[in-house]
């Protein structure tokens, strides 16, 4: 069985003119456990608005989602929430970090909101990605590349099945980009989580072994069936 | 047991965001917190200040039941004679004295005479018996501090209210020149030579604020009109049973020769009564400062709201509910609401211990400390409410606010 599984989602917004606007259109889109895929696909085209609901952030107009065996459109908001907190792990391209909290703080909110409590594991994640030096460290006191380390120590401080990262090297230089992708990749492996990478960066999308093209896949005006790794 | 745990952990979160929102936050969390406290702090300060003080009239009527004075304001009457302000209306004849005295109905009457000071002090002339016989409350007569002792009724000698004994610095043995009148004029000092005798206890009454000496001292005081020698200024009575009632058909309905100011208490409520309209003032502007202050506390939520709305759609994106964000929200105003009623009620503290040593400094009058009582309370849980009403606005809102506009979604 698929981990995740994607069936003829459509979404539209609705235009400042008053018109419905198709967003996102995917008949079909499937991955394994514990793999890695990247999509590509220019800045506007949809490929949040789709990481939103492959997270149940957003609720589709119509398709299903259905993530190691569960339907997003069967559970209720409360089962999502939890299904978010526990299963899912995810990047920003602008990190989100809570600006109030420290960067241990960070990791230990992201377990409470999974009903979860560990200082020990945290600090360990955070010396896997070299900020244990830092972790009484709020924000604004660290450097872009460590900030995004932070955020994906944060996003897989829960041991999710699925990550989903959002442009996360967008606002890095070549050489944290370089780092972080290493550190999110490998920490993915190594826990056993599926990746979702959506980038418009050529140089980030060649790291993978899997890739999209988010043009393809979204099918606003017409209809495409993708497998990752059966392309 | 798990939903439980869930929800502790759900509270725990919101509270901890709540907080840190407030830190960071921390100018317009204090402006909110310190006009919440002042509206607050300011109600209730006027509220319980005017029942202290009221209270504290009442209980420092000296344990007299009327006065008896010259025709003219009963209110004034027992101003002048039991606190110790305003002028008296007149002197009574020394026979009215004891006219009054050998009635049935009247089981203490004390004369007294006014008409000098010392350094702005009232000298007031009485007879011993005062200090021997009279309880100022009940059971408790005045006590003079050891080795002193009471004025002798024919000798120039003082027994000094411990208020003044301590504000002149007078000790035993220590002797002063009266000056006439009631205000402090240094042009006009007796020659008369008054030796302190004996200081007095202190009360917490205007009793405190005053030199007593012998009532044939003010009477004949050098300088004073000899033909006032016989006249008393009124005279302090205690009541048996409903005597009170005979006796004001008597003095103030059939009599027109002098005032029989009765019962002390209603007379002082009708003294109270003279301030209902800066009582409704202060009243009304401390609703209109709650009113502020309930508006400070949305706009501070408000404020950090469209600052944060952004940190609320990443926390829902992190897995947090709906609930854990609004919670948040109702934290944030539930916590200042809480510092603004801690505030209130030290508001109140102060402001009540100011009012409380100016009345007492001025006229005697001793307030009893302020205390966290019912009324506090129920300010506390008014601003409490205030803080929830506020929120719900903003809360409501952020419950129903979509993730979508937050998140800028067209990546």
């Amino acid at each position: 069985m698929q981990f995740l599984s994607v069936e003829n989602l459509h979404l539209s917004f609705r235009s400042p003119n008053g018109k419905s606007q198709p967003v996102v259109q995917v008949p079909a889109f499937s991955m394994e456990h514990n793999q890695q895929l990247a999509i590509k696909g220019p800045s506007g085209s949809g490929k949040t608005t789709f990481l939103h609901m492959l997270a149940g952030v957003l609720t589709p107009d119509s398709g299903q989602v259905r993530i190691d065996g569960q339907s997003l459109g069967a559970m209720n908001e409360s089962d999502r929430d939890q299904l978010r907190s526990g299963m899912i792990g995810y990047i920003f391209q602008s990190f989100n970090l809570l600006n109030g909290f420290s960067c241990i703080e960070n990791l230990l909110l992201a377990m409470s909101l999974n009903g979860a409590s560990n200082l020990d594991r945290a600090r360990s994640l955070l010396d896997k990605v070299g900020l244990i030096d830092r972790e009484d460290h709020l924000p604004g006191q660290l450097s872009i590349g460590q900030q995004q380390r932070v955020a994906i120590a944060r996003a897989l401080i829960n041991r999710p099945k699925l990550v989903l990262a959002d442009e996360p090297t967008g606002n890095l230089d070549p050489t944290n980009t370089d780092r972080s992708l290493e550190l999110l990749r490998s920490l993915c492996k190594e826990w056993g989580s599926a990746l979702i990478l959506v980038s418009h960066d050529p140089r980030v999308i060649g790291k993978f072994e899997h890739q999209v093209d988010w043009e393809e896949l979204n099918q606003i005006n017409g209809s495409k069936e993708v497998e990752v790794g059966k392309q | 047991m798990e939903n439980s745990k869930g929800s502790m952990a759900a509270i725990s979160v919101s509270l901890k965001l709540a907080t840190r929102a407030l830190r960071q936050n921390l100018l317009s969390t204090l402006v909110a917190v310190f006009t919440v406290s002042l509206s607050g702090g300011l109600f209730l300060g006027a509220w319980k200040t005017k029942q202290s003080v009221k209270l504290a009239f009442a209980h420092s009527a000296g344990g007299f039941d009327a006065v008896l004075g010259a025709r003219g304001s009963q209110l004034q009457l027992v101003l002048n004679a039991l606190f110790h302000l305003e002028n008296s209306p007149g002197n009574l004849d020394w026979e009215q004295y004891e006219t009054i005295r050998s009635h049935p109905g009247v089981s203490e009457a004390y004369p007294f005479a006014l008409g000098d000071n010392y350094l702005g002090y009232r000298l007031v002339g009485t007879m011993p018996e005062l200090f021997l016989n009279h309880q100022w409350k009940s059971g408790t007569n005045y006590q003079v501090r050891s080795p002193g002792r009471i004025f002798s009724e024919s000798a120039k000698e003082a027994l000094v209210g411990a208020e003044v004994a301590r504000e002149l610095g007078l000790q035993l043995g220590d002797r002063f020149h009266p000056y006439h009148g009631l205000e402090y004029n240094p042009d006009r000092k007796h020659n008369d030579i008054y030796l302190v005798v004996g200081i007095l206890e202190p009360t917490g009454t205007p009793t405190d604020q005053v030199i007593w000496i012998p009532l044939r001292g003010v009477q004949t005081m050098e300088g004073h009109d000899p033909e006032e020698a016989n006249s008393i200024s009124g005279v302090l009575l205690n009541l048996k049973g409903s005597s009170g009632l005979a006796l004001d058909v008597k003095y103030n309905k059939q009599g027109d020769r002098a005032t029989l100011a009765w019962p002390v208490p209603a007379i002082l409520s009708s003294f109270f009564n003279r301030f209902a309209w800066l009582e409704r003032s202060v009243a009304a502007l401390a609703l209109l400062m709650a009113l502020v202050g309930g508006l400070i506390i949305l706009a501070t939520l408000r404020s950090t709201m469209h600052e944060r709305r952004r940190e609320f759609a990443v926390l829902r994106c992190m897995g947090a509910s709906r609930a854990v964000v609004t919670g948040s929200i109702l934290w944030q105003s539930i916590l200042l609401s809480a510092f603004g009623a801690l505030g209130s009620w030290i508001i109140y503290f102060l402001l009540s211990m100011a009012v409380s040593s100016l009345i007492h400094l001025q006229i005697g009058v001793g307030m009893n400390l302020p205390m966290l009582d019912g009324m506090a309370l129920l300010t506390g849980g008014g601003i409490l409410m205030l803080g929830l009403v506020s929120a719900w606005f903003p809360a409501r809102k952020l419950y129903r606010s979509s993730l979508q506009e937050s998140l800028n979604p067209h990546g």
